[in-house]
Parts: structure tokens; C-alpha cells; sequence
């Protein structure tokens, strides 16, 4: 009964976390591999979009994601935050980036705080699949296509006519509404004045 | 959910019974579609045969990532392989080619001189062009999608398909049913619109040929409608009529469409409405449908308006109403 509710421990993330091992070899062993996701996080914190091979940045996008959301839940006075802000970001001035700016851009968002997209990959190069990592809400340009603006585009003339329809009955009805309470009122007076 | 899967199993059932239908149909119509295919493919090989020496043109190419120009076989070559010069992207993307900035043409319709080309498809910022032969195709399909939904018991024979009116909210088909009245339920509907979805995925190329009068009455004699319209198709393009096949379905039309079957996305046919009786026992029925090009994403409510005004009877010409009347009927 006094058991504490485990999902209030974990932030719990927006994002799907593949549980597999991502293939990030290192010569330097597992602390090698670490330091490498800690540079790509900072590099996602200081530059808020970044392009790299797709594994690495599924991987990274996790602790990112982890990190922006343990500061939001606790805030800067709270010291297993700041020691794990301390630990992802490998420049320090970037913490204070994490707390002043990424929590209140991020406090009232209900969707993840970063996202990805697959890049096409160099030919001939190697062969790793590339991503696209980015912060939501970063001043760059959208990468995604906007399909809303285009009037010209086939669901939007589509959406266009059944508006235009739409009206158009909604007008035709209110004009039988009219002719029809206009036919009857005014019949009485129009005999009247027939009789006259 | 549960209702979803509901549903599912509906239209599952419906779609399994239409399939046995057709696997149980007697072999008639499809001797005629065998023999009529067969004919396409003895006309399609005496036209390569026929380009004899290869001469060659000179393709400007105008668009992303630049302009070139391309050395091509005239008479061989086409668009899409004018996008195999420049990407596996363009080959894919491409769903229709612009010949002089003006000409729509075919991606699979081979060139005929030296132009300047351009490959359109579904996002570029005049799109008006690939739309309606989008919007064409689609008609094109669900006749396809018929012939393959329909026992032969069902005595159907498509009709005609109107010129694409894509403000009309609503791409038709008109066919004859040998049934006066046929109320299709939901679950018919959606088996009809999971031949069309099949369809797409199947990604059957789309091929373009242009045949004599004679031959085209030729591969069309089995079917009543068609032969009655083939002359007047003909005198309009100077006694030439233009094929189109999709699998092993042909069926007349003026083109241009995309180039694969591919293109089709999102596609929900909605209504059957009966035009008029024809004969003692058969009716015309006119089916409606509404489709997105693949990578549009509209979410379901804007998609279910589009839906709610594809259902209501589509005001083209009438395929009982005289065809001479009007010139520009030909299922453009």
C-alpha cells in the first residue's frame, strides 16, 4: 500500500525508446561510447538541429528527451538534475541554456521536445543511414513540407469547393427561412392594400 | 476498436465473396480480356519494331537539381527514363512529364523530337496539370477495380468515364449492371475500395497506345458500349484512338494519366447511384469515389467532409444522354 507510484518516479518520455543495442563501437570501450552520445547531446543543446547517422541519434535523442524532461519536472534546485545536466552537457554554459531556455520554451508543450527525420544518405559514401536530430520550436527553417499554404494542391482545392458548398446551402437555406416567413407575415397587409 | 475490427471483418467477408465470384465466373469475359490484351501486345511490339533506325534527339531537361540536356532515342525513350539520368528520387516522385513548358505527357509515353522537358509531380506549386490526370487515373482504376470486384453473373460492363472535374469533389465511373435495383451496402463499397487500394499497391505501370479505328473495334467488339462509342472517339483524332492499360485492364481513353498506379493514397469509394433503366433488366449506375496522391495526409474529419460530398450524385453528363452532344464527352 505505502508502495511509491512508479510512473511518478520516471519522467516518462514522449517518444518511442527502442530497447535494442544501437551498434556504436568505440576503440575506448563503453566509456568512449558514452563520451560520444554526451557530445552529440551537447551538440543537439548548442546547435538545436544536427545531422548525423541515424543511430547514434536514436540513441542520443533519449537522454536528450530524459534531460529536458527531469528539468522541467524538478527545476534548477534539484541536485540529481543538475548532476545528470552536469554529465550530458560538456559545456557548462549550456546548463544554464537547458534552464532558462529550453524549460520554459518546453513547459507546456504535450509532445515530445525533439525531433528526427531520416536524411538521404551520400552516394558513394558510407554506408550508415543518416537522421536529421533537431529541438522543436528552434529558429531554423522547417524541414517538412508545408502543404497548407498551397491553395493549388489537390486535398486543398477539394477542401475549397466543400467549403464553397457548404455555404452555398447554408445561403440557399437561409433564404428559403426568409422567403417563407416574408410569405407569412405580410400577406394580410398586402390584401389589404389589394382592397383599397 | 472493436467496432473497427468489425468493420474489417465486413468488409473482409464482402471482399472474400466477390473474389469467389469472380474465381468461380465462367470464362467469357475473361477470353475477351485475353484476346483483347493480346492484341495490345502484338500492336505495342510492332510499334517498337517499327522505329527501324534509332535516331537520336536532344532532350533539354529544365528543374532541380539543374538544366542539362540529355542525348535520347527518339520514338524509344521516354520521360522516365529521362529521370533515370538523374535520380532513383525523380524516377520515383516523377507523375507526369511537361513537354515544351506545355504539352502534358505520359511518363511512360515514348518522345517523338527534340524538346524541352519538365517532370512534374503532386507538390509543385501549379499543380493543376497533374491533378487532373491524377483525378483521370483514378476513374481509370476503379474501372479496373470493378471489372475485378464483379462476378461475371453480375453481366457489368463499364461504360464511359466523364472528363476529370476535380471541383466537382468526385471521380466517376459508369457502368452497366445487369441488376435494376442494386443498393450497395457499406460493406460492398469498401470492398470495392480495397480492389482500388490493392491496386495501388500492386504498382502496376500505366502504358499508353495509340491504335487504328479498326483494330481498337477489333479488341472492343465483345463489349457493347465501346464499339458504339469508338467511331465518334475516332473521328475526333483523325480516325486514331488512345489505349490505356493497367494489368490486364484497357480501356479508352484521351490521357494523359500518372505513371503508375502507385500514386493512388488515401482512396474511399462512396456511392453507386442508378441513372436510368437500360433494356428490360440492366440499369446504368454511376460510381463515385474520392482519392488522395500517396504522401498527402489529411486528417479524418477534413477527410470525412470530402467523403460526405463525394456521395452526392456528380452532376457530368449522364452516360444515357446522347453522346454526340457533346464533342468533349470522349472519357477524356
Amino acid at each position: 500500500m505505502n508502495q511509491a507510484d512508479v510512473s511518478k518516479l520516471m519522467s516518462q518520455l514522449r517518444i518511442a525508446v527502442r530497447s535494442n543495442k544501437r551498434n556504436l563501437k568505440n576503440p575506448d570501450g563503453p566509456e568512449g561510447r558514452l563520451l560520444k552520445l554526451r557530445k552529440t547531446v551537447t551538440a543537439l543543446v548548442k546547435h538545436e538541429r544536427i545531422e548525423l547517422f541515424y543511430n547514434r541519434a536514436d540513441e542520443a535523442r533519449g537522454y536528450a528527451e530524459l534531460l529536458i524532461s527531469n528539468a522541467i519536472r524538478h527545476g534548477d534546485r534539484h541536485k540529481a538534475t543538475m548532476e545528470l545536466a552536469d554529465y550530458w552537457l560538456l559545456e557548462k554554459q549550456l546548463v544554464h541554456k537547458l534552464f532558462k531556455v529550453l524549460v520554459p520554451r518546453y513547459e507546456n508543450y504535450n509532445v515530445s521536445y525533439t525531433r528526427m527525420f531520416k536524411a538521404p544518405r551520400d552516394y558513394p559514401g558510407i554506408y550508415y543511414r543518416k537522421s536529421v536530430l533537431e529541438l522543436r520550436g528552434n529558429p531554423y527553417p522547417v524541414l517538412t513540407q508545408d502543404n497548407s499554404q498551397n491553395r493549388n494542391l489537390l486535398h486543398n482545392v477539394l477542401l475549397d469547393e466543400a467549403r464553397k458548398e457548404f455555404r452555398r446551402e447554408k445561403l440557399a437555406s437561409l433564404a428559403n427561412k426568409l422567403a417563407a416567413e416574408t410569405e407569412e407575415t405580410p400577406k394580410p397587409t398586402v390584401e389589404k392594400a389589394t382592397e383599397v | 476498436m472493436a467496432t473497427a475490427t468489425k468493420l474489417y471483418k465486413q468488409s473482409w467477408h464482402a471482399l472474400r465473396q466477390l473474389q469467389q465470384y469472380r474465381t468461380i465466373a465462367s470464362g467469357n469475359a475473361s477470353a475477351s480480356i485475353k484476346s483483347r490484351n493480346e492484341l495490345f501486345n502484338q500492336e505495342q511490339k510492332r510499334q517498337r519494331d517499327a522505329v527501324g533506325r534509332v535516331e537520336k534527339i536532344e532532350v533539354r531537361y529544365l528543374g532541380l537539381p539543374e538544366d542539362v540536356t540529355l542525348v535520347m532515342n527518339n520514338h524509344i525513350s521516354t520521360p522516365y527514363n529521362c529521370a533515370q539520368h538523374l535520380s532513383e528520387g525523380h524516377c520515383k516522385r516523377s507523375a507526369l512529364a511537361l513537354v515544351d513548358g506545355s504539352v502534358p505527357w505520359d511518363m511512360h509515353r515514348p518522345l517523338q523530337e527534340s524538346c524541352t522537358l519538365q517532370l512534374l509531380n503532386f507538390n509543385v506549386s501549379e499543380p493543376h496539370v497533374v491533378n487532373k490526370a491524377f483525378w483521370r487515373t483514378c476513374s481509370f482504376m476503379l474501372g479496373a477495380a470493378l471489372q475485378r470486384a464483379f462476378k461475371d453473373e453480375a453481366r457489368l460492363q463499364l461504360h464511359s468515364f466523364p472528363g476529370p472535374n476535380i471541383k466537382s469533389g468526385s471521380f466517376v465511373h459508369d457502368i452497366v449492371l445487369g441488376a435494376q435495383n442494386w443498393e450497395p451496402t457499406k460493406a460492398e463499397m469498401r470492398a470495392i475500395s480495397a480492389e482500388m487500394v490493392k491496386l495501388a499497391a500492386q504498382d502496376l505501370r500505366i502504358e499508353r497506345l495509340e491504335v487504328d479505328k479498326e483494330l481498337a473495334k477489333e479488341m472492343f467488339k465483345d463489349s457493347r458500349y465501346k464499339s458504339e462509342q469508338l467511331p465518334s472517339i475516332a473521328q475526333q483524332n483523325q480516325s486514331r484512338v488512345t489505349l490505356y492499360r493497367l494489368g490486364d485492364h484497357i480501356d479508352i481513353s484521351r490521357g494523359p494519366m500518372v505513371a503508375s498506379t502507385r500514386f493512388l493514397g488515401k482512396c474511399t469509394i462512396l456511392a453507386a447511384h442508378k441513372v436510368a433503366n437500360e433494356g428490360s433488366t440492366d440499369a446504368f449506375y454511376r460510381l463515385q469515389g474520392v482519392a488522395l496522391p500517396t504522401g498527402f495526409s489529411l486528417n479524418h474529419i477534413a477527410y470525412g467532409l470530402l467523403e460526405k460530398r463525394a456521395q452526392k450524385l456528380n452532376s457530368a453528363r449522364l452516360p444515357n444522354e446522347p453522346f454526340e452532344e457533346q464533342q468533349q464527352m470522349q472519357l477524356s
